[in-house]
């Protein structure tokens, strides 16, 4: 336990240590969006409306707070027309998540977990996350598989 | 009275006591089911979310794709450091929350601890991509394979045992469920035996006590029967007995001066007396012989014809004022029958006849034969039968509704028509109001004549 959590301070530092990294293009839009492919830097995401979200997940024990834009508008924001999305991960997991899931509940793109910004050798740079806790029906392995971690793509479709 | 009221109430709840327990067993084995079948319901889901082995293997992937990656030299820094990462982030989601307990239960956690600090220490952003890091992480990937393959080996086998148990327990609690359900049908099914039961047995007390009050109404309805019987029987013999005893006394008062005329006179009434009493005496003794089966009728063939105009030549010799009419058919009338029997139900339809039409209208009989029967008719001109006297006509008793203070027994009609019909015949009626009525008494042929029609 000491160990990682000497890690996760040391990997906090590299990424507050290195501002180039937030320029670096983390997620990318393609499919029916204005202007495809739209790639996105970490600064564009947190220019987004930030929501705070605090949920019990699959993998974690207790309730983390989450931090990030919900997914809903970052499709509104670059005018994604469609009924679905395909969410690619950087290890090539894929899958295909409703729109309407974005409508219906607040689900948000997270960037940090408990103040610490995801990153890639966790669950980062974006991870979606549903509020799990807020809705029974969330509870169910059919919607733990659209927790996508260090997704990297979003094809509108 | 509470007494009584009481042990009914008793009697019934103690009916009823059996579905008590009956009823204890369904509840309790449909609720222990219920709460069975729940807690798998929850149990079920819980493990629907236990994904340790794709957890495992996708690391193992991973770490192939890192090896590759660094043991290839045309690859990319960027490809190798991002392979690093994922590597590392399948790592540390290994040594989080439920899946470093299920590590720990294994024994594996440590091993996991050991791989992770083994590939930071070669971490490509500490210490810069070069040729010599890539060759050590080439290694470090070979060395951590036979690793993470005895875990993936150790989960899937721990995984398939916990299924298996799982399943064990999942087959016993569906054991118990099904019990349960069968304990609850048996349970339903005896209750519903017993309510049916103890419906049954209402009905049939109720069929019981239902039985027993229409006997008893039986009962009273012959007492009063009786009552009836004797109250009307000794009027009508009180009637002639007078008329015979004012006849004597006025006889008797006249002392020496009584004309032949007289005699004549007083003979005419007291005989008409003496006829009534007779035929009340004759429709008593029939009805107690009927009643009894006592009645033994001889049956012979009759000259139907005869016989009637004997009985009217009778009648008009007692009623002189009346005119009475009667015609035969022709040819034989021979009818089977009792002689006695017909000229009983014949007279009493004539006297009805007499009784019933004012004295200045005529009555009129007709013998004739038809449909292998003879038919003889009384035809009166009276006020006719009401039309709810009707059905009752021939019942013993009944004297009809504008009849109850008059004279009659209510006897005549009804033994009349049982004679007819022990002879085998039948009695009918037609009537007209205010014009009159017809009664008819068939009876069948005669044997030798019907055999000489065919």
């Amino acid at each position: 336990m000491k160990t990682a959590r000497l890690h996760a301070a040391l990997f906090a530092t590299i990424v507050t240590a290195m501002p180039a990294a937030a320029d670096r293009p983390i997620l990318t839009l393609t499919g029916a969006v204005r202007d495809a492919p739209v790639t996105l830097t970490r600064s564009d995401l947190k220019a987004l409306p930030q929501h705070e979200l605090t949920t019990s997940s699959s993998v974690t024990d207790g309730t983390p707070v989450f931090e990030g834009f919900l997914m809903r508008d970052l499709l509104a924001r670059h005018d994604a027309e469609g009924d679905s999305v395909q969410a690619l991960a950087l290890n090539d997991y894929q899958i295909e998540i409703p729109v309407s899931d974005f409508l219906d509940f607040d689900v948000i793109g997270a960037l940090y977990q408990d103040g610490q910004p995801l990153s890639p050798r966790d669950k980062g740079p974006v991870w979606i996350v549903y509020p799990r806790d807020d809705h029974a029906r969330l509870q169910d392995i059919r919607y733990d598989t659209r927790w996508v971690w260090q997704l990297s793509t979003l094809h509108v479709e | 009275m509470s007494m009584p009221g009481q042990s009914e109430w008793q009697k019934k709840w103690a009916s009823y006591a059996p579905l008590v327990p009956l009823l204890l067993i369904f509840v309790g084995s449909l609720g222990l089911a219920l709460a069975k079948s729940s807690a798998l319901e929850r149990d079920m889901r819980i493990a629907a979310t236990q994904n340790m082995l794709w957890v495992v293997t996708q690391t193992q992937m991973e770490i192939l794709m890192l090896t590759l990656a660094a043991g290839n030299p045309s690859a990319t820094d960027d490809q190798i450091a991002q392979r690093f990462d994922l590597v590392l982030s399948r790592l540390n989601l290994m040594r989080e929350g439920p899946q470093a307990r299920y590590l720990a239960g294994i024994g594996h956690l440590d091993t996991v601890q050991l791989m992770s600090g083994a590939l930071l220490e070669l971490d490509p952003q500490e210490h810069g991509h070069s040729p010599e890091l890539h060759a050590g992480l080439f290694d470090l990937g070979q060395r951590l394979h036979p690793q993470i393959n005895r875990i993936a080996n150790d989960v899937m086998t721990t995984d398939w045992e916990k299924t298996a148990a799982r399943l064990d327990e999942y087959r016993a609690t569906q054991r118990v469920i099904i019990l349960s359900v069968g304990f609850a049908l048996t349970a339903a099914l005896a209750v519903s035996w017993l309510l049916l039961r103890n419906q049954r047995r209402l009905y049939l007390t109720q069929l019981e006590r239902v039985r027993t009050t229409s006997l008893l109404e039986q009962e009273r309805d012959s007492a009063a029967m009786y009552r009836d019987f004797a109250a009307i029987v000794s009027h009508q013999m009180r009637t002639p007995l007078s008329l015979i005893d004012s006849a004597m006394h006025r006889l008797s008062r006249k002392g020496d001066q009584v004309t032949a005329r007289d005699v004549l006179e007083r003979r005419a009434i007291v005989s008409d007396a003496i006829g009534r009493l007779t035929r009340l005496v004759d429709t008593v003794l029939l009805l107690a012989k009927l009643d009894n089966d006592q009645l033994q009728a001889r049956f012979a063939p009759l000259e139907m014809c005869a016989l009637v105009t004997s009985l009217v030549t009778e009648t008009q010799a007692r009623h002189p004022a009346r005119k009475l009419h009667l015609t035969c058919a022709e040819g034989p009338l021979l009818a089977q029958g009792d002689p006695h029997l017909v000229r009983h139900i014949i007279d009493n339809l004539l006297s009805n006849a007499l009784k019933y039409s004012p004295c200045d209208t005529a009555i009129t009989l007709r013998v004739f034969a038809r449909d292998q029967q003879i038919a003889c008719t009384v035809t009166d001109q009276g006020h006719g039968i009401t039309q709810g006297d009707i059905p009752h006509l021939f019942d013993r008793y009944y004297r009809g509704q504008d009849q109850q203070a008059g004279h009659g027994t209510g006897l005549g009609l009804a033994v009349a028509h049982e004679l007819a019909q022990l002879q085998g015949g039948r009695l009918t009626v037609d009537t007209w109001p205010q014009k009159g009525s017809v009664f008819t008494l068939w009876l069948p042929l005669a044997k030798q004549d019907r055999e000489l029609d065919r």
